[in-house]
């Protein structure tokens, strides 16, 4: 038997699946695809057109290309068709001259401007002033030259206007080169990747950091949901808001205060001073200080979640348990050894793999505070791959390389989340419906 | 409305819970579904109102046929183990419920929920919501609901399950008087076999998937098909006692003496292994036989006593007698013992 | 609790290791109101100078614009997430559906899933439909990055209503839409009001999608609005000043926080976002 699928389920579960499919799985199939290209401002988004600019001309005379094919193609010539006119009308040539020149010149084709000029001179209306007449002839000129064209065929079919006696293979080589979007470059980008030596630099950034902040997450989150477990409720309540509120406070407010906290003449600033200690910009001064700061900024966002999650576990065991132990004579060290932290050994693993995840992905912070500075010191790796795609102060942003970047993380993200949920078994949570009609 | 199951089957992710039962309910009868949890009861219920799809045969209301009638259309009211009241709504918005969603308009769903409200006794109730009731006032409630659209059939679902025992006593003869009254066809899950006794028009008795006996209650009482049903009827159980007939009309426990086996069997052949089984009703009161042994339990009931007796060959009975104070703990006794009134079972459990 | 133990040890650690939390939190309010001498911390006047940017659009802006765009971004995604989470959690809780199993992995997936990574393809993905720079964009970007996890809490509070009320809805003669609108979705209203809540603090909060994914826009929202104004590399900057804009920001997410605070405990442990 076969239950029927419910059509109610279906609409309603459509409208998360297209937000899903348009914000998720075209995402993440968009980063693959590009990845394998060299996208970048310069190339466009969309798709570029092909166009012969005289940089290119030169390129492809070095490149080998018959001499005689690039000189016709940096060649101009005019003629006059209703295309021509048309755009001779709207730069407004005087349009008794134009009937003439239409009447007269119809099809004609002139190899260069003087030719062009002569045929024209002959025409009774033909202005008197020669600037007017230069004018004239300007938009009958049909020049390959940094002239757009939408597709391939196109750019081919104006090649061989120009340069009739040019092979075909010259032809398809001209018109592959003249193409302005972006390309396949297959493993290019990846390759690029390895050979770069910041590369080995900006993974052990990326190691130290997730490393570094993860331990403080993790154990100042046991330690807070411990301290806070044996505190009366009042005690308990105001750290467990305190520790909340980095969690709530926008991100930019959150990075303003620790600007403050730690910027020239800011609280560590003025404390030190007055102390004696070297007194300077720590989060961007030095480098030890400014990795301090970024694990902290991170920590202290980070901690209420191992905060809450311990807390939940601490809760569920049974008080009695902890009665037991005190009246067995265990000390407060030896009953959260003894009874606490192996109850905790679930929690512990889950906090610390969800955090890897979620640290190794995250940029949000340190983009605001240090930015990766000094130099690229505490640069990690999803804040390179945010940089170099969507945030380069060039003005060039190589989408393709960005999204190489992005790629290797999300392959990671979704192997360990995969991972993760066969682990946590979430996959258990699943019930069947019960009615089945 | 006759309730028919026709070869009914019903399977879960390939395993076969319920295979070709057939059962059918009179018009106007409460009949009982008994069996431990596990024994399908459930299933089959689950399958009459439409919330479980059947896997084969059919069910029909009547002559229709509604095997594949969503539950909205079938008509069928159903009161479930916990209730099911909507928290969110007053006591008279929830019995209005079913009536609202059939677009009655207002005025009559006023008259209705009166009406059933006075045939539950919860007139003053209307206006609470569920988390003010007690459970005997939810079950009203959630019965009400359930008859307010006038079903063809009543569903109940281990109703009294979650009420303490002296609410019991007291919804076991609402429930009765209501399906009475009503005239309704009603079928009652259930796992308590006083439940479905003292409730019930016939019993429908289940085990592992199966109907194993459909009568009325002193029938199937007084004389269970098979060694389960003689078993599972019966507060305090019956004893078993294995061994075989002696070929005179006896009957000799294993490694141990003998006991008289019921006039009927007298013809039975030796060596015939038996199970014999002796309620304990019937072991103290009266009888033509005598049975003597030592008391070694004693637990009094209030009203009742029951005993515990070892007979000499380590064979223990069990008497339950009005309450008396004159035997104790250790003393020899030598009782009646009703042997016509012994249930035999062969070696396959059936009744002989 | 158990109080075989003293607790000013413990009031102790926890105070030192909180310390630049409460340091940093108590100045962001005192500083708003008060002026320090050069060099010190300890204010020596009190003044509502730092705020006069409510009314002075010369000090950094007009800070009411944003502040209405940043409520109806908010509100639009709530409005969005809610709509959808509370309609996909009930089909993957309630209903028979092809593929259900494999659509809840997915959901759960996502949600693990570090959504910030896929920004440079949903900048993509903005920038072939249309949307770049776009209010609609960046919204539905926002709310579709938080379905994962509306739609998982929002199941997680479905599994919570009896099957028997379902069972009894449809025994009454409802259909399935009808039960879930009149019988199942008033039992979940906490899940409701508790994820809209954890959202709006979310959306409101929310910098990078609109940063990132609208720049050149002409809308800011509060977050850019704050980021532009609190730049400390500009000659004449005051953290006096970013402060009071940055806690007038935030204002409405403490509110909401100090009222609902038990709700979204629920939600920040449930839900496995940090």
């Amino acid at each position: 038997m076969r239950t029927r699928t419910s059509l109610l389920g279906l609409g309603f579960v459509s409208p998360a699946l297209a937000l899903l499919f348009a914000f998720f799985l075209m995402p993440v199939v968009l980063t693959t695809v590009f990845a394998f290209t060299n996208m970048s401002t310069a190339t466009g988004i969309t798709g570029g057109s092909h166009v012969i600019t005289g940089n290119l001309l030169r390129d492809l005379g070095n490149a080998g290309i018959d001499n005689d094919v690039i000189t016709a193609l940096g060649e101009a010539s005019f003629s006059v068709t209703s295309e021509t006119l048309a755009a001779a009308a709207d730069a407004g040539v005087e349009p008794r001259f134009l009937g003439e020149i239409e009447a007269r010149l119809m099809g004609q084709n002139f190899e260069d401007a003087r030719s062009f000029e002569s045929a024209l001179k002959s025409l009774p209306s033909r202005p008197t002033r020669i600037r007017e007449l230069k004018l004239a002839t300007e938009p009958f000129e049909r020049s390959i030259l940094n002239t757009r064209y939408a597709s391939r065929a196109d750019m081919e079919a104006a090649i061989t206007s120009m340069a009739p006696d040019a092979p075909a293979e010259t032809i398809s080589t001209i018109a592959e080169a003249s193409y302005t979007g972006w390309r396949w470059i297959d493993g290019g980008n990846f390759q690029t990747l390895l050979d770069r030596p910041e590369t080995i630099r900006i993974v052990l950034n990326t190691v130290f950091y997730v490393a570094a902040t993860l331990a403080f997450n993790v154990f100042v989150g046991l330690f807070l949901a411990i301290t806070t477990f044996y505190l009366p409720k009042t005690g308990a309540g105001f750290f467990s808001v305190l520790w909340l509120l980095p969690r709530i406070t926008p991100v930019v407010l959150y990075a303003v205060m620790w600007k403050w906290f730690t910027w020239d003449n800011g609280f560590l600033y003025v404390i030190a001073e007055q102390l004696g200690l070297p007194a300077f910009n720590y989060m961007k001064g030095s480098v030890p200080t400014a990795w301090a700061t970024i694990i902290l900024v991170n920590g202290f966002v980070g901690a209420s979640f191992g905060m809450i999650l311990f807390s939940g576990a601490l809760r569920a065991i049974p008080i009695q348990q902890l009665w037991a132990s005190e009246v067995d004579g265990a000390s407060r060290w030896q009953q959260i050894r003894q009874i606490i932290l192996p109850q905790l050994r679930w929690p512990i693993l889950f906090v610390t793999s969800y955090q890897t995840l979620s640290l190794l992905s995250s940029y949000e912070q340190i983009w605001l505070t240090t930015n990766g500075g000094p130099g690229s010191t505490t640069t990690v790796w999803a804040l390179e791959a945010f940089n170099t795609a969507l945030n380069n102060y060039t003005g060039n942003l190589e989408y393709g390389m960005g999204a190489a970047m992005a790629l290797i993380l999300v392959a990671v993200g979704l192997v360990l989340s995969i991972l993760y949920l066969r682990m946590f078994r979430f996959d258990e949570l699943v019930n069947k419906p019960r009615i089945e009609f | 409305m006759q309730v028919t199951l026709k070869d009914f089957t019903k399977t879960f992710d390939d395993m076969t819970v319920i295979d070709k039962m057939n059962l059918t309910v009179e018009d106007g009868e409460m009949l009982a579904l008994l069996g431990p949890s596990g024994c399908g009861k459930s299933t089959t219920l689950f399958a009459i109102c439409g919330i479980h799809r059947i896997n084969g045969g059919q069910i029909l209301f009547g002559t229709r046929d509604v095997s594949n009638v969503p539950s909205q259309k079938r008509n069928v009211g159903v009161v479930f183990q916990n209730y099911a009241l909507y928290p969110h709504l007053t006591v008279s918005e929830n019995i209005a419920f079913p009536l609202s969603v059939r677009g009655d308009d207002k005025a009559k769903i006023e008259r209705e929920v009166r009406a059933i409200a006075e045939l539950t006794h919860i007139e003053e109730l209307l206006a609470r919501r569920p988390a003010q009731l007690s459970g005997g006032q939810q079950q009203r409630v959630a019965l009400a609901r359930a008859l307010v659209r006038k079903p063809d059939v009543l569903l109940l679902d281990e109703p009294l399950a979650n009420l303490d025992a002296k609410l019991r006593l007291e919804m076991r003869s609402e429930i009765r008087r209501i399906q009475l009254e009503t005239g309704i066809t009603a079928i009652l899950v259930t796992h308590d076999q006083v439940e479905a006794m003292s409730m019930c028009d016939r019993i429908a008795i289940m085990n592992k998937g199966e109907i194993l006996q459909i009568a009325t209650p002193t029938d199937m009482y007084r004389a269970p098909v098979n060694k389960f049903v003689a078993g599972f009827l019966g507060n305090p159980p019956i004893v078993m006692l294995e061994g075989k007939a002696s070929g005179d009309g006896r009957f000799i426990v294993n490694g141990g003496a003998g006991l008289p086996l019921p006039s009927r069997l007298a013809n039975i052949p030796g060596d015939t292994p038996l199970s014999l089984g002796v309620r304990p009703e019937h072991f103290g009161a009266a009888g033509a036989s005598q049975v003597s042994g030592t008391i070694t339990f004693v637990e009094p009931q209030g009203r009742e006593t029951l005993f515990d007796v070892t007979l000499a060959d380590g064979v223990v009975l069990r008497s339950i007698q009005p309450a008396r104070e004159d035997v104790a703990l250790g003393h020899k006794v030598a009782w009646p013992l009703d042997a016509e009134k012994l249930l035999a079972f062969d070696a396959t459990g059936q009744a002989v | 609790m158990t109080r075989n133990f003293s607790a000013w040890p413990i009031y102790a650690l926890l105070g030192i290791l909180s310390a630049p939390l409460a340091v940093m939190y108590l100045f962001l309010v005192i500083d708003t109101f008060t002026n320090a001498p050069p060099g010190s911390l300890i204010p020596n006047e009190f003044t509502f100078h730092h705020w006069r940017f409510l009314w002075d659009a010369s000090v950094t802006g007009d800070v009411w614009g944003p502040t209405a765009t940043t409520f109806l971004f908010a509100t639009t995604m709530v409005v969005i997430v809610l709509a959808v989470s509370s309609t996909a959690g009930y089909a993957i809780s309630r209903l028979n559906l092809p593929f259900r199993r494999f659509f809840l992995s997915g959901i759960m997936v996502m949600h693990a899933f570090p959504s910030v990574t896929l920004i440079i393809g949903v900048f993509l993905v903005l920038q072939f439909a249309g949307l770049y720079n776009t209010l609609i964009g960046v919204i539905l970007v926002k709310a579709s990055l938080m379905l994962p996890f509306g739609v998982w809490i929002m199941k997680g509070f479905y599994d919570q209503v009896p099957w028997e009320i379902e069972m009894a809805g449809v025994q009454d003669g409802a259909s399935r839409f009808t039960v879930w609108r009149r019988l199942i979705l008033p039992q979940v209203t906490p899940g409701l009001l508790s994820l809209g809540i954890f959202a709006f603090i979310d959306g409101w909060s929310e910098f990078m999608l609109p940063r990132i994914l609208a720049p050149s826009a002409n809308f800011q929202v509060l977050s850019t609005y704050l980021n532009v104004v609190s730049d400390p590399n500009s000659t004449t900057y005051n953290f006096n000043l970013f402060k009071s804009v940055g806690l007038f920001y935030t204002l409405p997410i403490l509110v909401l926080f100090a009222v609902f605070q038990n709700r979204l405990m629920n939600i920040f442990g449930g839900g496995t976002k940090g």
